[in-house]
């Protein structure tokens, strides 16, 4: 909100403090100064006022003029001008050889089109004193040749533009904020008097009576009449304050409302009475689907819950948000009627959400403009009108609904403060704080000597009605700047870490030091990126209601898009890169519902840029999702991947694992053309996993140390030929659980693995060779060749023509 | 006779020169001292020899069988060594570049979330985590900012346009789903299922409807604090925060509250810092974070007797101390992860 600082010297004195000091003072009260503007003609030596003697054609240039200009040093100059609308004598500004015009514009003697010009001749907006830059300014007032043109304009003034926290709609206006000011710099605030009383009369062109319908939603209504208006210009003092805080000068009627609204906080509205249909002003809800056409000419249809202003025929104003054209002041308005309300903030609030809406009137009303504070804006407001249109108020005054009551008493003990705020300021301090504010203050004490303040809260304080909103008015006046240093007092408690931040480290830590770089991407992703990667369910799930770009429109179903976009940017950068990761959440189908996942990702780009001396492969991807799900509490094996096709894989390259409780995982090589769509030539494994936070335990339980054996392994390979489909996890599980068995009383399996899968030569048709390592060893004695030979013969004989299964001799 | 052996000597010592192998060596050993060898010879011709000559010519023998085994052993040894060197090729220029194992390397977000944790746990709070997507109820209604207040307006919020029951987020009847403005709704989940005293921290990541720019990002990071107990005051809420940026920055930074406006807690403030080593910026006082009292409403809400408990929340932007702290000039930056800009973090921070 823009606040000038010349107005808000009428209602307070803030002479001798620097801009400074009072933005800090604003500051320090709460307002934070986002901005501060010069306003007005700035100190502008040898800008002059000056006389056109003479003037005739440039002869150099059709749209240039060549004055002969007086500014009463007895030199005649002569000045190049563009602008062609003043006439010989008229007196216009100069700005002489040496003024330094506003945006550094320096002013000297040169040629301008091979005529010398010694001089300028100023519009108001070179002067930086309005926009009109159509022409020079002239100066009909004919001031005195010579005379400093800084004489002739008031001082420039100095405007805030202090942003206003929702809590303090009393704020929002000249005198809440000098009220602050006051407080803050201990200095008292002079209320303008209001003075204005009607005269009595009877008449068919006076609004009789107001009526009604809605007290809720308007709980008091104040008008009256006012007649014998003259709509003019507004006089300079009132534009010069309007256009400070960037409203734009309508007439002396308008302006007037303006003022007393951006004066006191208090929206007015005024109807012309020649407009009004029948005498009588009805405030009600509005008919389904009754159309208004408002001041900013857009027809508007309301509802049943928005509340308007009418005339016994039609809605005049959408109350509280902004008239309609139908009853708007113009030119030849005679008689006004004047509207001074309290509505509920939370009606108008609605209405102006509904309606896109939003005005000076509405903003106010929505945060609560104080209850009781309609009368004194309309009896300003007339004693202005009074003053500017010559206006005749009429009684007597039109009210609909008792003025609220909104004074209340708190309760409330400067020892409670002390301990809430944790240190020391006097009673006597405490008091006078809350006094500055305008609270009235009454301190008890009881039998035993405990003081208790009784505070009486202002009606304009809406936001003050317990013992702790006014801790917050003690600091404030206090100086929260001078909250005293402390020391910490730590307190602990037994509760720990919750799992997913603790996962998040050990992911990052797995993963970084196996040499990824850790990166973090948007959430929100494109539409198409959401329907290609969203695993199961529909990405409509993902859909945000109000997204701000297309590329942000949906929630992101897994990471890895983003670390391909990654690689990408990174190839195009020419930075080599090949291991990225991201942890992050993830929004996926689970059990029929849309559920947030914790979800661990990474890419391997192949062969580029991959310097960690290995060649990647499926299993190295596979491996990664084990040692995640691992961390995660899911202690898995390579033999529980299925293979996976997907449109995000490529075909045959990728395994997955899903278990019932929520958590997913997948590895593979992503889609080639995908990859290349990324401009990434060469495989990119990838993987991710993903599980439901509440599956994390609060406290992973601590392992048993399980004893080994001291004793050295006998190792035997064996070689099987089977089906060619068969996965060789099957395989090996087979054999584990036949080696475990036959072994387990005199030999005691380790291990099984498979090292080496054979199709060709001396393999049957369809069929695969499939070699794998068995590791016997025993956990109290070191095994004898006799003994594991006889148990491995076991096994061979056990497993050759187990179905689909025979021993390769 | 000793010409003889020092001739055999000799002719070992030359043979054994130019020897390279292990398998050369051996066989030129074999030549003198195996069982058919020069040398072995010799020293059975002792046997023929009269027997007062045969104790001098035993010593003799002696002395050159002591001499040809150390020849053996020192071009044992030699080749040895050669054939171990053979593995590993020529000496190295040890200034040639290439060929490591690239470091992994944590964002530089991680690192500050991490370190700002570290700091805070050494004063007793510990990580709390709740959901990005969030309900109407946590992230506003419970946090005094009734559908109907103009609060509202300060957070432009996102909405899911697909109301479908989130199997793991829990509502209360058809309101609306979210994704959170703050962390602040970690506050409130915390206390509908815990009781005080309570010192929690909650990272996490909130969205906002705002056009990215060189300040603001569509999502960004934020770390609440809560601190619930019997009390606490406005001057712990102090103390504790200097800690925090006296950690962070070092012992010359301070703070300055300014009265402000959180619809959850009362009184409110904005924290100013300033530090004398952050440079430029470093001697004006800079916006850094939000901080109150516990407003009495939301203990309310969630069932504490705002008589009994009293407690202090902030929150900060872990992007905004980053930038800060490390003196990265565009957010975007932190979302773009062009390699260079993580391995120049990557384990630069303190923690």
């Amino acid at each position: 909100m823009k606040i000038s600082l010349e107005w808000l010297q009428s209602y307070v004195d803030l002479q001798e403090l620097t801009i400074e000091e009072i933005s800090h003072g604003l500051t320090m009260v709460g307002f934070e100064v986002e901005g501060i503007e010069r306003f007005g003609l700035p100190t502008l030596p040898h800008v002059v006022v000056g006389e056109v003697l003479a003037y005739g054609q440039h002869p150099n240039a059709d749209r240039l003029s060549l004055c002969d200009v007086d500014v009463g040093d007895g030199v005649i100059r002569k000045i190049v001008c563009g602008a062609k609308n003043f006439r010989q004598n008229d007196r216009v500004i100069v700005a002489l050889p040496g003024a330094v015009l506003p945006g550094d514009f320096k002013i000297k003697e040169s040629k301008l089109r091979g005529v010398l010009s010694q001089g300028m001749l100023c519009s108001e907006r070179e002067l930086g004193i309005g926009d009109d830059h159509a022409g020079i300014a002239i100066l009909h007032e004919r001031p005195a040749v010579g005379t400093p043109v800084n004489t002739l304009y008031p001082e420039p003034d100095t405007i805030f533009d202090i942003e206003i926290t929702p809590n303090r709609p009393d704020a929002l206006s000249h005198i809440g904020i000098a009220r602050e000011l006051g407080a803050w710099f201990k200095r008292p605030l002079r209320y303008p008097e209001v003075k204005a009383s009607p005269v009595e009369r009877v008449g068919d062109d006076l609004v009789r009576s107001v009526r009604c319908e809605s007290p809720d939603a308007c709980p008091h209504y104040r008008g009256y009449n006012l007649q014998r208006i003259d709509i003019d210009e507004s006089p300079a003092w009132l534009k010069r304050r309007l256009t400070a805080i960037g409203l734009r000068p309508i007439n002396n009627m308008v302006d007037v409302t303006n003022y007393v609204l951006h004066e006191t906080g208090q929206p007015l509205h005024a109807f012309d009475v020649a407009k009004i249909r029948g005498r009588e002003i009805v405030i009600r809800q509005a008919r389904d689907g009754e159309q208004i056409t408002t001041l900013d000419d857009k027809s508007r249809a309301l509802r049943g819950e928005d509340l308007v202003i009418a005339d016994e025929e039609r809605a005049l104003v959408v109350a509280g948000v902004m008239g309609s054209v139908d009853a708007e002041v113009d030119a030849s308005t005679r008689a006004v009627f004047l509207e001074s309300a309290f509505f509920a903030p939370v009606g108008i609030r609605r209405t102006s959400k509904f309606l896109g809406l939003s005005t000076d009137s509405s903003y106010r009303f929505e945060r609560g403009v104080d209850p009781c504070g309609a009368e004194y804006a309309a009896l300003r407001c007339i004693d202005l009108m009074q003053e500017l249109t010559g206006a005749v108020w009429v009684g007597p005054v039109l009210v609909a609904g008792e003025v609220p009551l909104a004074r209340r008493e708190i309760q409330i003990q400067p020892d409670w403060i002390r301990r809430r705020i944790g240190f020391e300021i006097e009673d006597a301090v405490l008091k006078a704080s809350l006094e500055r504010l305008e609270m009235e203050v009454r301190t008890e004490e009881d039998t035993d000597g405990a003081v208790s303040f009784w505070v009486g809260i202002p009606s304009f304080r809406g936001d003050l009605y317990r013992p702790v909103d006014l801790v917050e008015e003690v600091i404030r006046l206090y100086g929260s700047d001078r909250i005293p240093e402390g020391e910490v007092r730590a307190r602990v408690t037994l509760r720990e870490d919750d799992p997913v931040p603790v996962l998040q480290r050990k992911a990052t830590a797995l993963l970084v030091g196996k040499g990824f770089n850790e990166t973090l991407h948007y959430s929100l992703r494109e539409e198409q990126e959401a329907a290609l990667w969203v695993d199961n369910g529909e990405s409509r799930q993902l859909a945000l209601a109000n997204p701000l770009a297309s590329d942000a429109s949906h929630l992101r179903p897994n990471l890895i898009p983003g670390l391909l976009e990654c690689l990408k940017l990174n190839r195009a950068r020419h930075n080599e890169v090949s291991r990225l990761f991201e942890c992050g959440r993830i929004f996926r189908e689970h059990d029929g519902k849309i559920h947030e996942f914790f979800s661990v990702a990474f890419v391997v780009a192949v062969g580029n840029g991959d310097k960690t001396g290995t060649n990647p492969d499926f299993p190295l991807a596979a491996g990664l999702v084990l040692d995640l799900l691992k961390l995660s509490g899911q202690t898995l094996g390579h033999r529980d991947f299925k293979a996976l096709e997907r449109a995000v894989w490529q075909s045959g390259q990728a395994g997955m694992i899903a278990l019932p409780q929520g958590v997913y995982a997948q590895a593979g090589t992503v889609d080639l053309a995908l990859s290349r769509r990324y401009d990434l030539e060469g495989p990119v494994l990838a993987g991710f996993m993903a599980i439901l936070p509440e599956l994390l335990a609060a406290q992973s339980e601590r392992p048993t140390f399980r004893p080994f054996s001291l004793f050295p392994p006998a190792i035997r390979d064996l070689a099987l030929l089977v089906d060619r489909e068969v996965p060789s996890g099957v395989v090996e599980t087979e054999v584990e659980t036949v080696a475990k068995q036959l072994s387990a009383e005199h030999a005691q399996l380790e291990s099984v693995k498979v090292f080496d899968i054979y199709e060709g030569e001396g393999v049957p048709q369809g069929s695969k060779s499939v070699a794998l390592e068995l590791v016997f060893r025993h956990m109290e004695s070191t095994l004898s060749d006799k003994v594991v030979n006889q148990v491995f013969q076991e096994i061979l004989s056990a497993l050759d023509g187990r179905p689909g299964m025979a021993v390769r001799r | 006779m000793e010409e003889q052996l020092k001739q055999i000597v000799a002719s070992a010592q030359t043979a054994l020169e130019s020897v390279t192998s292990l398998a050369d060596f051996e066989q030129v050993k074999a030549r003198f001292s195996g069982p058919n060898g020069q040398f072995t010879a010799l020293s059975k011709g002792l046997a023929q020899l009269p027997v007062e000559e045969r104790p001098s010519a035993g010593k003799l023998i002696n002395v050159y069988k002591q001499q040809l085994q150390q020849l053996w052993q020192a071009a044992h040894e030699r080749l040895e060594a050669e054939a171990l060197a053979r593995q590993v090729g020529p000496p190295v220029d040890v200034t040639l570049p290439g060929g490591r194992v690239p470091a992994g390397s944590r964002h530089l977000l991680t690192q500050v979330r991490e370190e700002i944790v570290g700091v805070l746990r050494k004063i007793g709070f510990v990580v709390a985590d709740g959901p990005e997507v969030e309900t109407e109820y946590t992230c506003f209604d419970a946090l005094n900012t009734p559908a109907e207040h103009p609060a509202r307006d300060l957070q432009d919020t996102y909405y899911l346009a697909c109301q479908d029951e989130f199997g793991n987020v829990s509502r209360r009847g058809q309101e609306r789903y979210l994704l959170r403005t703050h962390t602040s709704s970690v506050q409130i989940r915390t206390m509908l299922k815990e009781h005080p005293p309570i010192r929690i921290i909650a990272p996490g990541r909130c969205f906002r409807r705002d056009t990215a720019d060189a300040t603001h990002s569509a999502n960004f990071h934020q770390i609440e604090a809560l601190y619930v107990d019997k009390g606490v005051t406005v001057r712990d809420l102090k103390a504790d925060l200097d800690y925090l940026f006296r950690s962070l920055l070092g012992a010359d930074a301070v703070t300055r509250f300014r009265p402000h406006y959180f619809s959850y807690t009362e009184p409110s403030f904005e924290v100013d810092l300033k530090a004398r080593h952050l440079g430029k910026v470093g001697s004006e006082w800079m916006e850094i974070m939000g901080c109150g009292m516990v407003d009495p409403a939301v203990f309310e809400e969630v069932g504490y007797d705002p008589e009994v408990w009293s407690g202090y929340a902030f929150g900060l932007g872990i992007e905004r101390i980053a930038m800060t702290l490390y003196g990265v000039d565009d957010i975007r930056y932190l979302y773009q992860n062009d390699i260079r800009l993580l391995r120049q973090f990557g384990g630069a921070g303190p923690c």
